[in-house]
């Protein structure tokens, strides 16, 4: 008896023992698993936008989410005594979000790949997943991803399908989100689209006016990202699969969802590496240097999209001002609507509208086009209240004085009112102008690869969000301030003259 | 050459003028004088179609602008106004000269535009208008570095050059610093008698008035209370509103 308590005792001390030994990192972990039973919540990271299979709004329901990640994220946190919350992230966001901090696991279809590997932690895999080349019925050229050279194809930013059509070399790739491109492959916008194949039997499958191209390729892994000192919460999710594997649990969630095929009997002997993967070590290898080309390339369209999108505000803007102003009292009231509405609604709509809402009655613009159209229509209904009040800052003894020389009203607005107005205005338009510089990315929503799109992709794609933000911050940077000091000196000579 | 009948104007529920009646004979000299507010500037606007009236009739060298009120302008009575403005000369208060232009293109802008006349032939007038005011030196400065009695003569011969029939000045040195007051109306004065220029000028300078007017007429609370001949409006005036507006003019002028 005794000498049970004394082996009993001497099991505790060194068990305290070898505790005190173990790296922070570990103790740190099982205090994670404490925390998450202490709160109650499993939290982890997903991007339900455009979702399913993985995990969505029900369509019965939208207010409640499902998915087969949302069930293998309950029976994770059933295993743990608590229930799961959902974080909703951006996809390309999920990595980072999950180092931040914001949540305890991210599972998003996330490819297993060395170079995430190097970032996080993965569990051991729940999916196979391969890659579906989707074209219009009517497309006979295109069976494989090899046909797609001088091609327009829809992709995720940062996904393992992004990278392979990026080694087939000279493919227009256009990025997406949340918004799959099918849509836009069925109204010709791109000759295919190259996607996870779980996305296209959801997202691309259904429509009548595509096929797919060719058997799927590109087989790979998902697995649940954790933080890399995580081994605690890995170990309890790896069994929780392992069962769920064992059991048929996982085949028969599968089956349900449509997902089951015979390449999912791999999951049970993991092999090595496989064609996605080689492509990711290449890409996150690279120096800096090689992003060059596309980040200028990404300018270059910031450029001419903020000097095309302005050249439209101005026209437009002066437009309505001269309506709002001068015109019959029926043009009045219109161009006075127009700057209202178009000021009290949020530009991401308008782009919207423009790009996903019009097609629906017959016009459908390229990304280029609605985004142009977008940004000079907003835009316009701010120049005009600058001009608006440019010309009502010109004293009423101005507009006086030329009519009592006999000016007609309109030769006294253009050259007297006008030219006034012009430089009380333009401190404000140049301000305008390096706002709608910046703004310009927000049409990368409508699938437009501008200066910020440029660098979400790379980023997504290589995880070098630091080094590649401050590149991308001084091209910005490197383009603006020119352009104040020009204004500046304009102003100066206007006034000086 | 002027000639008001019946002039009517309101600004909202209050009613400046009611029924004014005026003659200025081609040639004329009129001051109005009259304490602020008056309505002799409303009254010289009415001139030239920068007020439009609810009642009467404006007649310009036998060109009629009507009442309008506030509906719209025709494209008819559009014209009236501008063939009334090509004939009649303005001078403001604030001189409102072009600020974004030289002091030689404010002159030659007008005529260049308005009347197309030859841009070489323009400014060989400005520069000859210049030269009388003595500011040709300044020909290419902008207007913001010039005296307000510098830019107040600059106006008047930008309002020259159109050639006009008629010239209205409305408190032409009211702005003005004391010391400067003297070139303007000297300026007046040489157009006056040398060119026999038709002139209204609402003013408080009553030395100047009396000087240089064939007649006065006398504003109060939009009403002409009195007009005639100089002389007897400042020595014998009749009415009591008359006299007691002289006296606090007067006195403080001494």
């Amino acid at each position: 008896m005794i000498v049970f308590f004394v082996r009993l005792f001497c099991a505790c001390a060194l068990l305290l023992a070898l505790q005190g030994m173990m790296p922070i990192s570990d103790a740190a972990a099982s205090s994670h698993l404490d925390a998450i039973r202490a709160r109650g919540i499993l939290l982890w990271g997903s991007d339900s936008e455009g979702g399913a299979p993985y995990v969505f709004p029900d369509p019965k329901d939208p207010s409640r989410l499902i998915g087969f990640e949302l069930e293998i994220a309950e029976a994770v946190a059933q295993e743990l005594g608590v229930r799961a919350q959902l974080v909703q992230t951006a996809w390309d966001s999920l990595i980072p979000a999950l180092e931040r901090g914001d949540y305890d696991m991210a599972m998003n279809g996330l490819e297993i790949i060395p170079e995430r590997e190097k970032r996080v932690l993965f569990s051991r895999p729940y999916y196979v997943y391969t890659l579906q080349l989707m074209v219009r019925k009517d497309e006979e050229r295109i069976r494989n991803i090899r046909d797609l050279q001088g091609r327009k194809v829809g992709t995720l930013a940062g996904a393992v399908a992004h990278d392979m059509l990026r080694k087939v070399g000279n493919v227009d790739i256009r990025s997406y989100s949340a918004a799959w491109p099918y849509e836009d492959l069925a109204l010709g916008r791109l000759d295919a689209v190259f996607l996870d194949t779980p996305i296209t039997v959801y997202y691309g499958g259904p429509d009548k006016r595509l096929k797919y191209a060719g058997p799927p390729e590109g087989e790979g892994f998902y697995g649940i990202a954790l933080r890399k000192d995580d081994r605690e919460l890995k170990k309890i999710i790896d069994t929780v699969l392992d069962r769920m594997l064992r059991t048929g649990e996982l085949k028969r969630m599968y089956e349900r969802w449509g997902l089951w095929d015979r390449a999912q009997l791999r999951l049970l002997d993991r092999a090595t590496s496989d064609a996605g993967e080689q492509f990711r070590t290449e890409s996150a290898d690279a120096p800096l240097v090689s992003f060059l080309p596309m980040l200028l390339k990404g300018a270059g369209t910031t450029v001419l999209l903020s000097i095309v999108s302005m050249a439209m505000a101005i026209s437009l803007g002066l437009l309505i001002t001269f309506s709002r102003l001068y015109g019959p009292p029926g043009v009045q009231t219109v161009a006075a609507a127009y700057v209202e509405i178009y000021r009290g609604t949020p530009l991401l709509i308008q782009l919207f509208i423009l790009y996903y809402g019009l097609p629906n009655i017959g016009i459908a613009l390229s990304p280029i086009a609605a985004a142009i159209i977008g940004l000079g229509m907003n835009y316009a209904a701010y120049e005009a209240e600058v001009y608006r009040a440019g010309i009502e800052a010109v004293p009423r003894g101005q507009m006086e004085a030329a009519l009592s020389l006999g000016m007609p009203r309109p030769l006294a607005v253009r050259r007297i009112v006008l030219p006034q107005a012009f430089q009380i205005s333009l401190p404000a338009v140049t301000n305008d102008f390096i706002a709608l510089f910046k703004d310009s990315s927000i049409v990368s929503v409508i699938a437009m690869v501008e200066l910020t799109k440029t660098y979400g992709i790379l980023a997504a794609t290589t995880l070098r969000y630091f080094e590649l933000g401050l590149i991308v911050a001084i091209l910005y940077f490197g383009m603006s301030y020119p352009l104040s000091l020009l204004a500046r000196r304009l102003e100066k000579k206007l006034k000086g003259r | 050459m002027i000639n008001i009948k019946n002039l009517h104007k309101s600004f909202g529920a209050h009613r400046l003028f009611k029924g004014i009646d005026l003659d200025v004979a081609r040639g004329a000299v009129v001051a109005l004088i009259g304490p602020s507010g008056s309505g002799k500037s409303t009254f010289l606007r009415c001139i030239n179609g920068l007020e439009a009236f609810e009642e009467g009739v404006v007649l310009v060298d036998g060109i009629a602008l009507h009442a309008s009120g506030r509906s719209r302008l025709s494209g008819d009575d559009r014209e009236a106004v501008r063939q009334v403005r090509l004939r009649v000369g303005m001078v403001f208060q604030q001189f409102n000269l072009f600020p974004h232009l030289t002091v030689l293109e404010n002159i030659t802008e007008a005529p260049v535009r308005v009347l197309g006349m030859d841009r070489a032939q323009a400014e060989e007038q400005a520069l000859l208008f210049l030269r009388r005011i003595s500011l040709e030196k300044k020909a290419h400065a902008r207007p913001g570095t010039l005296s307000g009695g510098e830019q107040q003569r600059v106006a008047i011969s930008r309002a020259l050059a159109m050639r006009p029939r008629a010239m209205l000045f409305d408190e032409p040195t009211a702005s003005l610093d004391p010391e400067m007051v003297g070139e303007v109306l000297s300026v007046i004065r040489d157009l006056v008698y040398q060119e026999g220029m038709t002139t209204l000028v609402s003013t408080h300078e009553m030395g100047f008035a009396r000087e240089v007017a064939d007649r006065v007429v006398v504003f109060a609370d939009g009403e002409v209370i009195e007009s005639g001949r100089p002389e007897g409006i400042f020595t014998e005036p009749k009415h009591e509103r008359t006299r007691a507006f002289l006296s606090r003019v007067l006195n403080r002028n001494q």
